[in-house]
């Protein structure tokens, strides 16, 4: 699951405008320079455009179509049903429950990993330099673990039968704990999830608020504290507005990223949830789609989802292009 | 700053279009190109022997101009797999082995290549079981043949058995009694984990049930008839009372539980038998599961089809890589390495007539039964279905208020 997700742009870089030479007001010269930033924007263009947008466009076709096993052999065309794949899902009572536990799931989630992430980051300044390190390299490694790697020890951790999460609980005096199953109850299905989600997201949040925190001016701190601001004081109004775009940037790449959660789930149903009380956006439509052959749907509800990730981000972007400014 | 706003909402246009674009189609190796002579052989978990792949691609290439690279594609993954490549030339794998029960849904859809007119070569009325070849058939003509088939069958552990003074079960309800005597704090009487539908639905065929049938054109769920109650409740009764393995458990590797000493009996396809830890074996024995009034229970056929993509450019070849699968050599090596060979003429090399295991697996063979052949049934596969209900009955729900939910999930994804 290879996308552009994975090579997020630098946030630091967003709050460095390029500075401006007005001189030579020549007109090739002016044209030239009107031309520059469009060229740096073709190949990146020309990539997305490829990569993307063929499949959205075959997927905005697909979702007014019935789309099945059939037409992906060939054996049958593919047959324009208008707007009935949008109507099946609007009616149905399991598309909607997905739809909440994908928000409540995305918000818990992003908060979450905020949070942590950001006291992290507030730890990583005041600790002393090896320990730093020693913090940074963990994250780092945590980052750095390959999906389904970490997927596979994660199971084990909570594994019924041999897991070392059980026998822990069941060593410190909880001998209910022996043999529970974590992935059967939906709710403690989500806990595990929350846990891996949480842990792997942590490690990017730190570093970019950490990275953006070694720009907030001592001077303005020491000045704030002789006027008798207190930690918390200076940490909300001093450090959280200079380092907001940041956090702005890395809360709406979290909101995305976990609202289209997959692998974690999807391996975790693999491993013991049931799946029709724990599915997910990103799982419901890999379901639909690869596993019941009904693309047709599949676009419709992946559709959906994109709206919805607009919807929810939009706020976000325009705050920040007003930042920007 | 345009230029920033743009690029920023660049980026959040290219996220948010990843964040829907991942439910996309799998990527596959798509190493073969138009009729090349290489050929691609897909075979699914590892229950083909090593053994066995290096002798087909080494007689394959001696045999023919062609060349031979095998795959081992997981269980898990190949339905998604053949549902994204088998359509596309370029990418689809030329030979693929297929679960028994998910032969119907790329049969109907016309994936395979029809092999009516090769059957002759391929064992003619010897191949078998007849169940198979029906699940890999549309009418008359044959999509699909038999590879291997595994019947489930019981392993306990004989000093056990023998410590608790309990005989060797010959009917369920003795079977069932024994599995509960033991069972102790520490070990399962019968390892059944919660989701291990193939092995928990013997007990509803056991008792007289059925998964789902035809009525007309209608497929009709029967887990909530009477005798699918039935079982359903004993089996309910062994999950409680018999079993510690995890309610949310599949049934993947049942031996490492028995190997752990921490079962007493747990039923698998034949091939388990090679996952036994040495240590046990002289302490291991097998029958077929008994059924109510005695006899073998009807199991689950476990096995696998093997088809011809009707996509690959290679058609000449691969029928020949499929002639060469049923060659006498290679089904004696199937046979003798415990995996039921297509070709019933080689059944007795599955063990001498004083060797249990080959005992237990052909007196369970007699009775297997197959899922429902049903052109949707590879639906309720990946839906897990099956899964989540056994897994209710497990945790100790009501048995009738969820067999009747599942039947009519069951008639929606059947119909």
């Amino acid at each position: 699951m290879t996308d552009v997700t994975s090579a997020p742009a630098p946030p630091a870089a967003l709050g460095t405008p390029l500075p401006r030479t007005d001189v030579r007001p020549d007109r090739t010269n002016r044209r030239r320079r009107a031309l520059v930033p469009y060229l740096f924007l073709a190949p990146v263009a020309t990539v997305l455009l490829l990569a993307l947008g063929y499949p959205l466009v075959r997927q905005v076709v697909m979702s007014f179509q019935e789309f099945g096993l059939a037409q992906q052999f060939g054996t049958a065309e593919p047959e324009w049903v208008g707007l009935d794949n949008y109507a099946a899902l609007v009616d149905d009572a399991t598309m909607w429950g997905v739809v909440a536990r994908s928000l409540a799931f995305c918000v818990v989630n992003a908060g979450l990993t905020m949070v942590i992430g950001t006291a992290v980051a507030t730890l990583m300044t005041q600790l002393a330099g090896p320990v730093r390190l020693a913090l940074q390299t963990c994250l780092l490694l945590a980052w750095a673990m390959p999906v389904i790697a970490a997927m596979t020890v994660w199971q084990w951790l909570f594994d019924t039968q041999y897991g070392v999460v059980n026998w822990a609980l069941v060593q410190a005096g909880l001998a209910d704990f022996a043999g529970h199953s974590w992935l059967l109850e939906p709710l403690s299905f989500y806990a595990v999830a929350t846990v891996i989600v949480v842990w792997m997201s942590v490690p990017f949040v730190a570093f970019s608020v950490y990275a953006a925190l070694t720009q907030v001016s001592d001077e303005v701190l020491e000045a704030a504290q002789l006027d008798g601001a207190g930690g918390w004081q200076r940490f909300r109004h001093i450090v959280v507005p200079t380092i907001a775009p940041v956090l702005s940037v890395v809360t709406l790449l979290q909101i995305i990223w976990d609202l289209r959660v997959f692998a974690q789930i999807y391996y975790l149903q693999g491993a013991g949830g049931l799946r029709s009380q724990t599915d997910l956006l990103g799982t419901y439509i890999y379901n639909l789609g690869i596993g019941q052959s009904n693309y047709g749907m599949a676009s419709a509800v992946a559709m959906f989802m994109l709206v919805l990730t607009l919807v929810l981000t939009i706020g976000y972007v325009r705050r920040l292009a007003k930042e920007e400014d | 700053m345009r230029s920033t706003r743009i690029a920023v909402l660049g980026t959040v246009a290219a996220l948010a279009l990843g964040a829907c674009s991942s439910g996309g189609s799998t990527t596959s190796e798509g190493d073969d190109a138009q009729g090349d002579g290489e050929l691609t052989l897909w075979l699914a978990g590892n229950d083909t022997p090593e053994e066995l792949t290096d002798w087909l691609v080494e007689e394959f290439e001696s045999t023919t101009d062609g060349t031979l690279t095998v795959e081992r594609v997981d269980w898990g993954e190949l339905l998604p797999r053949l549902q994204t490549s088998l359509g596309n030339a370029d990418e689809t794998p030329d030979v693929v082995e297929i679960g028994n029960t998910q032969s119907p849904t790329f049969t109907n859809v016309g994936a395979f290549t029809d092999l009516t007119d090769h059957l002759d070569a391929l064992g003619g009325d010897d191949l078998g079981p007849e169940g198979f070849i029906e699940a890999g058939s549309v009418d008359d003509s044959v999509y699909a043949v038999p590879y291997y088939w595994g019947s489930r069958y019981v392993f306990y552990r004989t000093d056990l058995l023998e410590a608790a003074g309990i005989e060797p079960p010959t009917t369920l309800e003795e079977f069932n009694d024994a599995a509960v005597a033991l069972t102790t704090d520490t070990q399962s009487g019968f390892w059944l984990p919660g989701q291990d539908w193939r092995n928990g639905i013997s007990w509803v065929f056991a008792n007289g049930g059925d998964i789902a049938v035809k009525e007309g054109d209608q497929w009709v769920g029967q887990l909530s008839t009477p005798e699918s109650i039935e079982g359903l409740t004993q089996l309910q009764e062994l999950y409680t009372d018999a079993s510690k393995a995890p309610k949310d458990g599949e049934d993947a590797e049942p031996w490492t539980a028995f190997n752990n000493g921490d079962a007493a009996m747990f039923m698998a396809p034949g091939w388990a038998r090679w996952s036994i830890a040495e240590e046990l074996t002289e302490n291991v024995g097998a029958f077929a599961l008994p059924g109510a009034d005695g006899g073998a229970a009807p199991v689950f056929a476990g096995g696998s089809n093997i088809a011809i993509s009707k996509a690959s450019p290679d058609q000449d070849l691969a029928l020949e890589l499929l002639e060469l699968i049923m060659s006498d050599e290679y089904q004696t090596m199937l046979a003798e390495n415990g995996l039921g060979p297509a070709n019933s003429t080689f059944n007795e090399l599955m063990g001498a007539e004083d060797d249990e295991f080959a005992t237990a697996a052909l007196a369970a063979a007699e009775n297997a039964k197959l899922t429902p052949a049903a052109e949707q049934w590879a639906a309720v596969e990946t839906a897990r279905i099956m899964e989540e209900f056994f897994a209710k009955i497990a945790q100790g729900q009501d048995v009738t208020e969820v067999a009747e939910a599942t039947d009519a999930q069951l008639e929606d994804a059947l119909n």
